[in-house]
């Protein structure tokens, strides 16, 4: 059987469209005001032929996204060699929470709204339980105007705030569940962070090398902190996720 | 026949010099922000950038916010010892070999240890080429500097005291021991 070219670039088209991420619910771009004593949280799945599966995928996610939310421990470490002929720059990520946190979500929370778009299946959920009668404006839209987070971070006396940014991901899937937990990471380095450097100068005749040793870590838990916003920049192909905590809550 | 070799030859010869002259992509002028060039100033903060081109964005990133919290430790650290010095001038410490060395062993531990609330306030990321070129902003609010100089400036000042009383008594010691030289 001979492939026509025209069919390999209509089957290159449909697979890029496949894994790309053009309407979304608004809750998925901005996480509305919860009521007071409880959070909202976000879940989401790819296309899936079984509705069924993709809901249950959703609700998973949704579910551990909440538990991060309540509790989670994050361990950042940055090592960066340069001696002027070379650099290495080795950064590792390390994030965990409690089994307990999630049991505990998954015996008391709400499915307060849903979602199905021709690219995946939404889910909001809300713990503690809230009362089911809610009613919750789960419009779908396309991405919005680039927001403001995008290039500086929001200046609150109430809140701390972090940024992830991501590229070049096949899956949107996977694109936004790291870039949210680099967005908790980086709202981690803005809270504390241990900096130490040695900088060293070799002169000679003709030339100045510069060696450097940098080394920046941390290792805090963070209690509150959710993902409250969320932007695509569909030219570029980039992923934005903010997080927030309450300054209180730091450590 | 020959024209055809001397074209042959001709035609890599002249490809080749055409990618020679090819290096990594610099960034333009106009794409560099104007923050990263001329940070701002304030009186109660401090400011300093940092950049990294990388062919992975998430690394590019990373790598400028480290740097550009490199560079708040190390102003962190000049500031400090300028504080100091200019706190001993004025009490009258003067630049005895203990003041200066006191000053030194703050300055420093300051610097490298813990930056609280020091944000990475903006961020711009440019493409060049097939690398991701990261710029960042970080900012570290002097009030929070403050504080913790004057945390470590006790810390250092019972170490010095222990220091000094410790020497006191040393001597004491060798002065005891000559007089049982002596003595025998």
């Amino acid at each position: 059987m001979k492939v026509r070219p025209p069919t390999v670039f209509l089957l290159f088209i449909f697979i890029c469209g496949a894994n790309s991420q053009t309407v979304i619910p608004e809750w998925f771009e901005e996480l509305p005001d919860s009521p007071a004593g409880s959070c909202y949280s976000v879940g989401y799945s790819g296309k899936y032929q079984n509705q069924c599966l993709a809901r249950e995928v959703a609700i998973s996610r949704a579910l551990s996204n909440m538990a991060k939310q309540h509790h989670v421990r994050l361990i950042f470490e940055i090592e960066e060699f340069a001696d002027g002929r070379f650099r290495l720059l080795n950064p590792s990520f390390e994030l965990s929470y409690d089994e307990s946190a999630l049991l505990n979500v998954i015996e008391n929370y709400t499915l307060v709204d849903s979602s199905i778009t021709n690219e995946g299946y939404y889910i909001l959920i809300a713990f503690p339980s809230i009362e089911r009668h809610l009613q919750f404006p789960s419009n779908d839209k396309t991405w919005g105007e680039r927001p403001k987070w995008t290039k500086a971070l929001p200046n609150s006396r109430r809140y701390i705030y972090g940024v992830g940014i991501i590229s070049n991901y096949s899956s949107w899937v996977m694109a936004w569940k790291d870039a949210d937990e680099y967005a908790r990471f980086d709202l981690g380095k803005n809270i504390e962070i241990e900096a130490e450097s040695i900088h060293a100068f070799k002169r000679d005749n003709k030339f100045i090398i510069e060696s450097k040793i940098l080394r920046q870590s941390y290792d805090m838990t963070l209690h509150g902190s959710a993902i409250v916003s969320r932007w695509y920049d569909n030219t570029n192909d980039i992923y934005y996720s903010l997080c927030r905590m309450q300054k209180l809550a730091s450590p | 026949m020959k024209k055809l070799i001397v074209i042959a030859l001709l035609i890599p010869l002249a490809l080749m010099l055409v990618n020679c002259g090819g290096g990594k992509p610099k960034a333009k002028m106009v794409d560099i922000p104007e923050w990263y060039l001329n940070p701002p100033m304030a009186e109660d903060a401090i400011y300093e950038a940092g950049d990294a081109a990388k062919q992975s964005m998430g690394l590019a990133k990373e790598a400028a916010d480290a740097r550009a919290r490199d560079a708040i430790a190390r102003a962190i650290e000049v500031k400090v010892s300028s504080m100091l010095k200019n706190f001993m001038q004025e009490s009258g410490i003067g630049e005895d070999a203990e003041a200066l060395e006191f000053t030194s062993s703050v300055s420093k531990q300051v610097a490298n240890t813990v930056l609280r609330g020091c944000r990475i306030t903006k961020r711009e990321m440019k493409t060049e080429g097939a690398t991701y070129h990261a710029y960042s902003l970080a900012e570290y609010n002097l009030n929070s500097l403050i504080q913790e100089t004057l945390n470590e400036a006790k810390k250092q000042r019972a170490l010095y005291n222990e220091a000094k009383a410790n020497l006191s008594f040393e001597d004491l010691e060798k002065e005891i021991e000559k007089l049982e030289a002596v003595g025998q």
